[in-house]
């Protein structure tokens, strides 16, 4: 039987918009399917061996919580998250669990805080937030979510957007961008949480992680009726 | 003369709203405060205040407070409405004074959103705060909690009077305590209740970051937490439940100790966290002057307040609403519903107006999964409101079949098969979905307004 080992990395500090939803998700959507999976949450302060992970998640965190995180990444957590990601374990990292993979976090009064650099970009605080359900166009079709973010995040050459701001903000409010995609890491600001509602999201995730893990990405059809009238009805608010 | 022109302004316009069928206080309030700014402080000279904040259980409390301060012989007022921003707020104290401005009644229990209680605290001088406690509730709105617990704390610092009745068992709300030691009133509960939450609000010492620990949890992140590392720990309450006795869906009994004297209580509300409400109750009627035998029997004779664990009954139907508006207070909800047995409609609407919350991704957060645990009611399930369907996926995740939630999307259709479900029916609805159900059972019931 095909089985996906996923971490929950953090979830006591990065636990804010109903992250765990999303690895409620994966966990549903290969049990549906017939296919094993198992989820080790990895709280701060605790060892475990991300090598062996075939899907991290990483939530978002109130900034109290964020700085405290400070610590543990640099007690060799980060160079832990910067291996797995050059080795292809799939990432999903959502909001400011996006934001940590990148170079540093530039506070409005000009201070920085360096963050993991597993990711060639970087973000800088602003005043304003954008907040708000979104929409945005990704090589797996339309997803929709809500943004509440203060952090204006610039990608650098090495990465691709996730997606195409189709209504919202996105990762600034300016380029039209959308997240952030890079070997198999995916980086969004949609939480709420975001896989859910996006079907299609959820199983590119799976499918890159199976496909590292076991060579055979294929993955049943489910019937999705409650996720696409869930997607549709946030779309259709969300385009008005 | 601004002052009396906002008074005369804000009267008729209150008494149009009314003739018009409406029970709006927020418009007549705001043109008040728009005519004179400082109204309200002017307004509350010689009333003693008592103010109620924090995320859950505000209203509870302010009916419970008001139920003992009136059988206690104390003539008061409270809004009463649930308009608990500046606005609101002035229009119930215009409401309370004559055309002069002069206050008829010289108490007031006021409940007062988290968000406004530092202006509320600086034109009010209350004599008592209450801070319930503090949770993660509509991000979008308040923010982190951290930033909530801010602004109560901006707001205890202009009340620089007040008896400060503080929540001992919820860490941050009790690190309070640091701004005001001399006039603080602690309030908790000794013993186990529901549990801990999935998702901790507060993981870490509020003052160095280390990870709690607890001698017990109540519910969520309360219960008897201490820092290993600054030695920040729960302080012994002043007003304590110290053992839980026997809790049915019609109230609770528990022993409490006030100040050191011991009572038996019995609280006739039902749901274990109405105890934490009765406790915070009794610290400010204390505070008040209540004596304690007096406000300790009061508290038998609670009727519920507007859209919490009322109850409605028509034909052989017997609802319940219990209003939800953040994942703490929906576990505490589902706790309900799992104390039930045999078959129960559960009907959940999920709404996002404003003043819901527009991001309604806090339900991952509440525990809908344990509805589908073996041994409890079995549950026919129904959804509505104008986000029913991010409900019904999250019920689907959770565990429940997708084809066996009914989608209702009008309101005429709910209130059909609500009233026509027989047996027990449970509602859990967020603000905005709750006040057009409510008011359209209460008319089936004969039940009056909350303006009436």
């Amino acid at each position: 039987m095909r089985e996906l080992r996923i971490f929950h990395l953090y979830p006591d500090v990065l636990n804010l918009y109903g992250d765990r939803g999303n690895v409620l998700c994966l966990k549903r959507r290969l049990e549906w399917r017939g296919l094993g999976c198992s989820v080790t949450e990895v709280p701060m302060g605790e060892r475990a061996r991300l090598s062996e992970a075939d899907i991290c998640f990483i939530g978002g965190g109130q900034d109290f919580e964020q700085g405290l995180l400070m610590e543990d990444l640099r007690g060799g957590r980060a160079q832990e998250i910067k291996s797995a990601v050059e080795d292809g374990v799939t990432f999903l990292c959502v909001c400011g669990g996006y934001q940590l993979m990148g170079h540093y976090y530039e506070t409005a009064a000009g201070e920085r805080c360096p963050f993991i650099g597993a990711l060639d970009l970087a973000t800088v605080g602003d005043a304003e937030r954008m907040i708000g359900n979104f929409a945005f166009e990704t090589a797996f079709g339309t997803v929709v979510g809500f943004e509440n973010h203060s952090g204006r995040t610039r990608l650098g050459g090495g990465v691709e957007p996730l997606g195409r701001v189709l209504r919202g903000s996105g990762n600034n409010g300016e380029d039209g961008t959308e997240g952030a995609r890079y070997r198999n890491v995916f980086c969004t600001y949609s939480h709420g949480p975001v896989l859910p509602k996006n079907p299609a999201f959820a199983d590119a995730l799976l499918a890159s992680a199976l496909e590292r893990r076991c060579g055979d990405a294929s993955l049943a059809p489910l019937g999705d009726l409650a996720e696409r009238e869930a997607h549709e009805s946030v779309l259709k608010k969300v385009l008005g | 003369m601004r002052f009396l022109l906002a008074i005369i302004c804000c009267k008729l316009l209150r008494l149009a709203l009314r003739l018009l069928g409406r029970g709006g206080t927020a418009l007549p309030g705001q043109v008040a405060l728009r005519i004179c700014p400082d109204m309200l402080s002017r307004l509350s000279r010689g009333v003693r205040v008592a103010v109620v904040t924090g995320t859950n259980g505000k209203t509870t409390t302010c009916r419970m407070l008001e139920k003992m301060l009136r059988d206690a012989g104390e003539d008061c007022f409270a809004n009463r409405s649930g308009s608990n921003l500046e606005r609101g707020i002035t229009a119930d104290f215009v409401s309370n004074a004559d055309i002069f401005g002069r206050p008829r009644r010289r108490l007031a229990v006021i409940e007062c959103d988290e968000a406004a209680f530092r202006r509320v605290c600086g034109e009010l001088a209350p004599a008592v705060c209450v801070v319930t406690n503090v949770f993660r509730d509509q991000l979008d709105r308040y923010g982190e909690v951290t930033h909530t617990l801010g602004a109560i704390r901006e707001g205890l610092d202009r009340a620089a009077h007040a008896t400060v009745c503080l929540n001992a068992d919820c860490s941050l709300t009790a690190s309070l305590a640091a701004d005001a030691p001399d006039r603080v009133r602690f309030f908790g509960v000794d013993a186990p209740l529901g549990g801990a939450a999935a998702v901790s609000d507060a993981p870490r010492c509020i003052f160095c970051g280390a990870q709690y620990e607890y001698d017990y949890h109540t519910f969520a992140h309360l219960g008897g937490f201490r820092c290993p590392k600054c030695g920040y720990s729960r302080t012994e309450p002043d007003v304590a439940v110290v053992s839980v006795g026997a809790l049915t869906s019609e109230g609770s009994a528990a022993e409490v100790r006030i100040d050191g004297e011991l009572f038996d209580v019995a609280v006739g509300l039902p749901g274990g966290y109405n105890l934490y409400n009765a406790a915070a109750a009794l610290s400010a009627a204390t505070a008040l002057g209540v004596e304690r035998r007096s406000a300790v029997r009061s508290l038998a004779h609670m009727e519920s307040g507007f859209g919490r664990m009322e109850r409605f009954e028509i034909g052989g139907t017997r609802i319940t609403m219990v209003l939800v508006k953040n994942p703490a207070g929906c576990d505490r909800a589902i706790d309900y519903l799992r104390s039930l047995s045999g078959e129960c409609t559960a009907v959940f609407c999920l709404n996002d107006n404003a003043a819901d919350g527009t991001d309604v991704s806090w339900i991952w957060d509440a525990g809908f999964e344990r509805l589908f645990d073996a041994g409890g009611a079995e549950l026919r399930l129904i959804v509505s409101g104008e986000r029913a369907d991010d409900m019904r996926l999250r019920l689907k995740y959770a565990g429940a079949d997708e084809g066996d939630i009914r989608v209702l999307r009008s309101q005429d259709e709910l209130l059909e098969a609500v009233t026509s479900a027989g047996g027990e029916v449970c509602i859990l609805p967020t603000y905005t979905a709750m006040l057009p159900l409510r008011a359209a059972l209460a008319a089936r019931c004969g039940r009056k307004e909350f303006w009436k």
